[in-house]
């Protein structure tokens, strides 16, 4: 009896119909037996009826049992039915030949009915231990499948959100932009992506989810989305982050988190601001030589603290110098040893080389983590993105520095309006009034205007329209009106009286017109002197 | 911004080269300060080279002023360009501190 308590079906093929009946008789009890006296008729039923097990009788007239094996086994209906062939006592050389058509056993003729029996119930309890294993097989794989599917929409998904085209902005000639994400086998959630968010600045992020498959890309999908997003209307790193990371930590049932670096560039002046959330650090290949690595944290990662107020820094890029960016399949990258690649040796990498263009410096980079990793499989993402500005090609009559909250930081501005003044013509006077201006009102900023514990950059900008030269300070702080009272008492004597206001009131009085508005969540003061003709 | 100190007549020159701002005015304070408690009753900033002074320079010549004034001193102001002359008359300060045209017409006075 099978499994579910069903008769099998045994098929007995024999042209003597006497022996037919030998056969049922021994086996009609346990099993369900149907007769063929024929090759033809064999074939017909086992196809119809599909029997568990074939009895064969070799010697028949027409059709012989080994073209009646040879049939059924050529037919992937009937291929898998055992098939047992019975023989009289002379043909037992022949033997090799039964098998090698695929038959399962050979009984000699005439038949003793406890081997028949045995060899029967043998062959009948083999096959279903095939069919079962098949089964299972079946599943196994199917899962198997599922699983690279799984994987293969998952990376489509990370694919798919990446620009890959290159030269990504071929009409822009201030800078170059490359950038490559080599997948490992199994979806590791980096990604990068850049965009301008006005004419002259450029978001760039890279950024690494933990986790993999589908879920990580999603993750990945929605966080690049959020980015995006923001920064069309946020120009602050630092503030992006923040509230990309609060949306991100929310709702995070199954605790993904991802690494992220957020610069945004200038691509006329090289001004730069940025945000690192648990990031491995950048580096800048400078041209002048050197090579300096943004390791500043301000933040961890994101996702996993709500409500926290992330930092941001600022550099400027000089025409020629490189920012690299990338991931930490990079760092990590394991030769056939296991030993990592390292920052060291990419380190060595950045100092040993001038790197002519973005594409040469994404590729060699690439290049050599790969040749390190010969032999090894590659176990994580690797995405490395490169900026590089190129030679200045337009004569600035615009400036833009961007500092950080720090007071020292004000002489930079100062070296930086000078160069501005003298290749503008600006004359001592104006320049010196200027810079008084900066100087009261950053150092109003930084000492009053930027809230708490936060650390917004600060940008000034400088630049001409028509005959007036437009300065303007702008920060993300809190809001900030600098000029609000402007009534000092200029009238006291030495012992009664308060510097107070008197840094407003020079920017006040120095300057031709001074405003202030709240725009986008910054606090934008504009200062306009009046050229000579 | 750079400070150098000459005696002359009984009076401390300090003459100043750059710029009087939020970072170069500390050391112009702890300068004063040195003199101050190394007995100095006469000074002089003479600003011929200074390109400019914001409210934090304005500040250390206004505590100065104080200070040598409780103590008997006397401080003058010579040499003043004409952003740093605006910005003491908008200040207010041009009216309050002893000035001069030069660093001779200074020490005559003193």
């Amino acid at each position: 009896m099978s499994e579910n308590n069903k008769k099998f079906t045994i098929l007995a093929v024999d042209d003597t119909p006497e022996n037919l009946d030998v056969v049922k008789g021994i086996l009609g009890q346990d099993y369900v037996v149907k007769v063929a006296i024929n090759g033809p008729m064999a074939l017909k039923i086992a196809e119809k009826q599909r029997p568990d097990l074939i009895l064969l009788d070799v010697m028949m007239p027409g059709m012989d049992g080994y073209e009646v094996c040879r049939r059924l086994k050529s037919n992937p209906e009937t291929s898998d039915v055992p098939v047992i062939f019975l023989t009289a006592m002379d043909q037992t050389s022949d033997e090799a030949h039964g098998f090698s058509l695929g038959a399962a056993d050979y009984i000699a003729k005439p038949v003793n009915p406890p081997i028949l029996k045995a060899r029967v119930e043998t062959h009948l309890a083999l096959k279903e231990s095939m069919d079962e294993l098949q089964k299972a097989y079946g599943i196994i794989k199917g899962q198997k499948d599922r699983m690279e599917d799984e994987l293969n929409i998952g990376r489509d998904i990370q694919m798919s959100m990446l620009p890959l085209e290159f030269p990504a902005f071929p009409e822009r000639k201030e800078f170059d932009i490359q950038a490559l994400l080599k997948p490992a086998r199994e979806v590791g959630g980096d990604f990068y992506d850049f965009f301008f968010i006005s004419d002259d600045e450029i978001c760039l992020v890279v950024g690494d989810v933990s986790g993999k498959g589908v879920p990580a890309a999603l993750f990945m999908a929605v966080t690049k989305t959020m980015i995006k997003t923001r920064a069309m209307d946020d120009p602050s790193p630092a503030s992006i982050i923040t509230r990309v990371n609060d949306e991100m930590s929310e709702d995070n049932p199954s605790s993904m988190f991802i690494t992220l670096f957020l610069a945004i560039c200038n691509v006329r002046s090289g001004a730069c601001r940025y945000t690192n959330a648990g990031h491995n650090p950048p580096y800048i290949m400078r041209k002048s030589g050197g090579r300096d690595c943004l390791d500043q944290r301000h933040g961890p990662i994101i996702g996993a603290v709500e409500e926290l107020a992330y930092k941001e820094s600022a550099t400027t890029l000089s025409a020629g110098d490189s920012l690299l960016i990338f991931t930490d399949g990079v760092t990590e990258a394991m030769d056939v040893d296991g030993a990592l690649y390292s920052e060291s040796r990419l380190e060595q990498l950045l100092d040993g080389n001038n790197f002519s263009s973005a594409g040469d410096l994404v590729n060699e980079t690439l290049a050599s983590v790969e040749s390190f990793a010969t032999g090894a499989e590659q176990a994580d993402d690797i995405t490395i993105l490169a900026f590089h500005l190129e030679q200045e090609l337009v004569q600035l009559q615009q400036l833009e520095i961007v500092i950080e909250p720090d007071f020292p930081e004000i002489e930079r501005v100062n070296r930086a309006l000078e160069k501005f003044a003298g290749e503008n013509g600006i004359s001592k006077g104006v320049t010196a009034k200027v810079s008084i201006a900066i100087d009261e009102l950053v150092n109003n900023i930084i000492a009053y205007g930027l809230g708490n514990k936060l650390r917004h950059s600060i940008m000034i900008e400088f630049r001409f329209s028509g005959n007036q030269l437009i300065i303007e300070i702008i920060d993300s702080g809190m809001p900030f009106n600098p000029f609000e009272s402007v009534n000092v008492d200029t009238t006291s004597s030495v012992e009664d009286r308060e510097i107070g206001g008197l840094g407003r009131l020079l920017v006040y009085e120095l300057m031709d017109d001074v405003s202030y508005q709240r725009l986008k969540e910054q606090n934008v003061v504009r200062l306009l002197m009046n050229m000579p003709a | 911004m750079e400070i150098s100190v000459r005696e002359t007549g009984g009076v401390s020159v300090m003459d100043f080269t750059g710029n009087l701002d939020t970072n170069t005015s500390p050391a112009a304070e702890s300068e004063v300060t040195r003199l101050l408690d190394g007995g100095s009753d006469k000074i002089l900033f003479n600003f011929k080279d200074l390109n400019y002074i914001s409210s934090s320079g304005l500040r250390i010549l206004l505590a100065t002023a104080k200070k040598m004034r409780t103590t008997g001193g006397k401080m003058m102001v010579c040499n003043l360009n004409e952003t740093v002359q605006e910005v003491f008359d908008i200040s207010g300060f041009a009216a309050i501190l002893d000035l001069a045209s030069n660093v001779e017409e200074a020490l005559a006075a003193f």
